[in-house]
């Protein structure tokens, strides 16, 4: 340990740093509530709009659509979900492991797949490893994020899919269990799972009489405009969930560096008395060896 | 009958209506009256105008899903604005759409500059070699 001053400057700063770190954990939990508010508030839409399909799926049409059927994968589009700053824990860095190893397992060479990235993170994150982007630029995950924000990307993988340049969608983000627990998970968003939309009480119901619906102007254009609305729904959800997460990690995580910064602290503070107690020792050792030396 | 607006920020619009009238730039005008067959219609740019007694509102979405059942009418939309006549509802749904678009834009920049900064001030502190 380094002289009395030293230590005192060591404490001074770190006691700064659990200021800053303790204000962090404040303000992020904070938003965890708002977060999780937002994803409240979204599940009404998402329930009429599953049942809205289910319906329509249950009537007298033909429902067969690409967005359906999956095909040969030649391409896939991997979307990631990031933050756009750190100090989250492991919450970046969990989601690019887990998508590198998915990779590497999956794909010999980077001209297989194109990535859609989500957040500060990813994109940096996507240029470093020098992987395709579909998006040139930065697509910010604010906390209040719309769809607008995230629309070009949308388009642009629901176009590429129907044209047939992309065979797959899988995304990646990190799944909210509770506030210590962040899971990465990764879904394949096309093509479109169909089983919660049909549900076995409707089949049994669908035996019985069948929903006779108007389609304005027809069947095909509303599946056709329905459809990537639901998807855009799903990924909407999933950065609902991501940015939840996003801020228990950080509230996690700051609050484990708070603790730790007090415990540095207490520590120091041993060194520190330590170190004052012998510089007292010493004077003290003086005064009374030059007080012997004069009687 | 009733007519539900639900958004992504939760349920807009929740009322009794007469009759509500349908425009959208990809299915043109349509009227749902009382006790209407059961109708699913989606609406890309748009707007719906709702009348009861006199009074009459209109409400303009952005990509949008309307379905009719049993009287109860079902509107999911990206988006959407209440206002008291459609120009200036569509209008005000414009604007706000386009300063989101250039202050996103303004903050992917505003961000860039202050990471560049950073990452320099590191640098001439020399933090990484104490």
């Amino acid at each position: 340990m380094g002289s009395m001053r030293e230590i005192k400057q060591r404490i001074n700063a770190t006691d700064k740093t659990s200021q800053i770190t303790k204000a962090m954990h404040m303000v992020s939990a904070s938003k965890l509530k708002k977060a999780e508010r937002a994803i409240t508030n979204f599940r009404p839409l998402t329930k009429r709009l599953t049942a809205s399909l289910a319906r329509v799926m249950d009537s007298d049409i033909d429902i067969s659509h690409p967005m359906f059927e999956s095909r040969e994968v030649e391409k896939t589009v991997y979307i990631l979900i990031t933050s756009d700053r750190g100090l989250a824990g492991p919450y970046n860095a969990s989601v690019f492991k887990a998508f590198q190893a998915y990779v590497d397992k999956h794909h010999q060479s980077k001209d297989e797949f194109t990535v859609a990235a989500l957040g500060y993170k990813a994109f940096s994150f996507a240029k470093r490893k020098k992987y395709h982007l579909l998006n040139e630029d930065v697509i910010q995950v604010r906390d209040d994020i719309q769809f607008l924000d995230f629309q070009q990307v949308s388009d642009d993988f629901i176009k590429g899919y129907l044209k047939g340049t992309y065979d797959n969608v899988v995304v990646f983000y990190n799944k909210f269990v509770n506030t210590l627990t962040q899971k990465v998970k990764y879904q394949t968003l096309l093509p479109l799972d169909k089983s919660p939309f049909i549900t076995e009480k409707q089949e049994e119901e669908s035996l019985k009489y069948k929903r006779m619906y108007h389609y304005e102007p027809s069947a095909s254009s509303v599946l056709n405009q329905l459809l990537p609305m639901v998807i855009v729904n799903v990924l909407y959800g999933m950065i609902l969930e991501a940015k939840a997460s996003e801020h228990a990690a950080r509230m996690t995580a700051m609050k484990s560096a708070t603790d730790n910064a007090k415990d540095l602290i207490r520590d120091l503070k041993l060194h520190y008395n330590r170190a004052r107690q012998d510089a007292i020792t010493i004077e003290l050792t003086d005064i009374i060896g030059g007080a012997n030396a004069v009687n | 009958m009733k007519l539900t607006v639900i958004t992504p920020s939760g349920v807009l619009y929740n009322e009794e209506v007469d009759y509500i009238v349908v425009s959208s730039k990809n299915n043109g005008d349509y009227a749902v009256l009382n006790n209407h067959a059961p109708i699913i219609s989606t609406i890309d740019v748009g707007y719906i105008k709702m009348i009861k007694d006199t009074k009459q509102l209109f409400t303009v979405i952005i990509n949008g899903v309307l379905e009719q059942q049993d009287n109860f009418i079902n509107v999911i939309a990206q988006e959407a604005h209440v206002g008291l006549n459609k120009d200036s509802a569509m209008e005000h749904l414009n604007d706000v759409r386009k300063e989101r678009l250039d202050e996103n834009r303004q903050r992917t920049m505003d961000f860039l500059k202050a990471e560049k900064e950073l990452k320099k001030s590191i640098k001439e502190a020399q933090a990484s070699k104490r």
